[in-house]
């Protein structure tokens, strides 16, 4: 029985796909290429939700986090101060809290030629 | 494939759904069948149920930092309070303590029990995808179809304790007919109810072959048409046996119990996996 609740479960799991994205657009966009650094990010979400977390890796430079501390409430548009390292390419990361008290995530890139 | 968070997030919402559907379930079963003996299950799984709503609430928090230092960061649990998983919170805590007060307080204590259990399970219509679409009747399907679930897996302990001493036989041949006959309205409610969740949470007959969602569903339904099938042994064949006296029918329905018990923990985690990782079709 325990073996045949193992393999239910595995073969379930081998079927699941993430959720759909909730963010509207970014600036820069997903995988844009732009001449330099910009001095903020902009985030634009289909909901108001309330980011909890964000964090730029660049190259080879440990992962920060960028400060969202000036924000409150559940909103849909976030601008954050970002810390520029250079050319090459930026990988965001985010995490929020819906309204409904759904945890969200999601990532996007771009590149500073 | 779900990450290292997505499975621990399974496995606490298995625990939560089997904590709370069952020590509500067994003190629906002790009032209606007058089932004695019970108090130790309820509190083992009303414990169950109490931790992996703690757990499952910090997990959420974990959720919001991408780490463990949101499971006790007072930030994201304070934001996650305000909002309707800070409801079910309430609910499920508040209804659990009632459920494991009520039997501190002898038999009367078994309807404060009972009121704690429903509460419990009332807190399911405040998150996750039912919810999401604002609809009362819908809420009050949901509330319907757990209430049902939790009475049917509630019976099957006491149920096979009985089963597993000659003494008590004849009570559990009883109390085995008596749950049949109220099943036979139960059950049908159940899937029907189910059905009509399914078709709101779905939308379409596409969706359902074609989406992550909808084949995760199907594979629920057929676990529960397997379920179905052993229940059915069960009242036809088994516990009438039981009642003439066969020695044989109590092994037999022990045995069945058994699998039942592994379909519904198999339900169950396909119905976590469905409230977890994935997201209703568009």
């Amino acid at each position: 029985m325990k073996s045949l609740i193992i393999a239910a479960a595995l073969t379930i799991w081998s079927g699941t796909a993430m959720a759909h994205s909730p963010i509207e657009r970014t600036t820069p966009s997903n995988e844009a290429i732009v001449a330099a650094e910009p001095d903020m990010i902009d985030m634009t979400f289909k909901k108001g939700i309330r980011l909890t977390k964000v964090s730029m890796t660049h190259a080879a430079h440990p992962s920060v986090s960028l400060d969202i501390t000036g924000t409150k409430g559940f909103i849909t548009d976030y601008s954050i101060p970002m810390q520029k390292m250079g050319t090459g390419t930026y990988i965001i990361k985010w995490r929020g809290l819906g309204k409904d008290g759904h945890a969200i995530n999601g990532d996007f890139s771009f590149s500073v030629e | 494939m779900p990450d290292f968070w997505g499975i621990i997030e399974v496995l606490v919402k298995l625990s939560l759904y089997l904590g709370i559907l069952t020590a509500s379930g067994i003190v629906f079963s002790a009032l209606i069948f007058k089932i004695n003996d019970y108090q130790k299950s309820v509190i083992f799984f009303g414990l169950i149920g109490l931790i992996a709503t703690i757990f499952a609430f910090s997990l959420r928090g974990a959720a919001l930092t991408g780490d463990m230092s949101g499971m006790y960061d007072t930030e994201m649990l304070s934001l996650l309070w305000g909002t309707p998983v800070g409801t079910a919170l309430m609910y499920r805590l508040i209804g659990l303590s009632i459920l494991l007060l009520g039997l501190v307080m002898g038999h009367k204590g078994l309807y404060f029990s009972a009121i704690g259990g429903a509460l419990a399970i009332w807190s399911f219509d405040h998150i996750g995808h039912v919810p999401d679409k604002d609809l009362t009747l819908l809420n009050l399907a949901l509330f319907l179809h757990l209430l049902f679930a939790a009475l049917w897996i509630g019976i099957l302990k006491p149920l096979k304790k009985l089963a597993l001493s000659a003494n008590t036989l004849a009570v559990a041949a009883d109390i085995g007919h008596q749950f049949g006959r109220l099943a036979s309205v139960t059950v049908p409610v159940l899937i029907i109810v189910g059905l009509y969740l399914a078709y709101f949470l779905v939308g379409s007959w596409t969706a359902l072959f074609t989406t992550a969602y909808g084949q995760t569903l199907l594979i629920k339904v057929s676990i529960v048409a397997l379920l179905l099938g052993l229940a059915a042994v069960n009242k036809l064949r088994i516990i009438p046996g039981l009642q003439r006296g066969d020695a044989n029918s109590a092994e037999h329905l022990v045995k069945a119990i058994s699998w039942e018990w592994g379909a519904i923990i198999l339900i169950l985690t396909v119905t976590a996996i469905l409230t977890s990782t994935l997201t209703l079709p568009t």
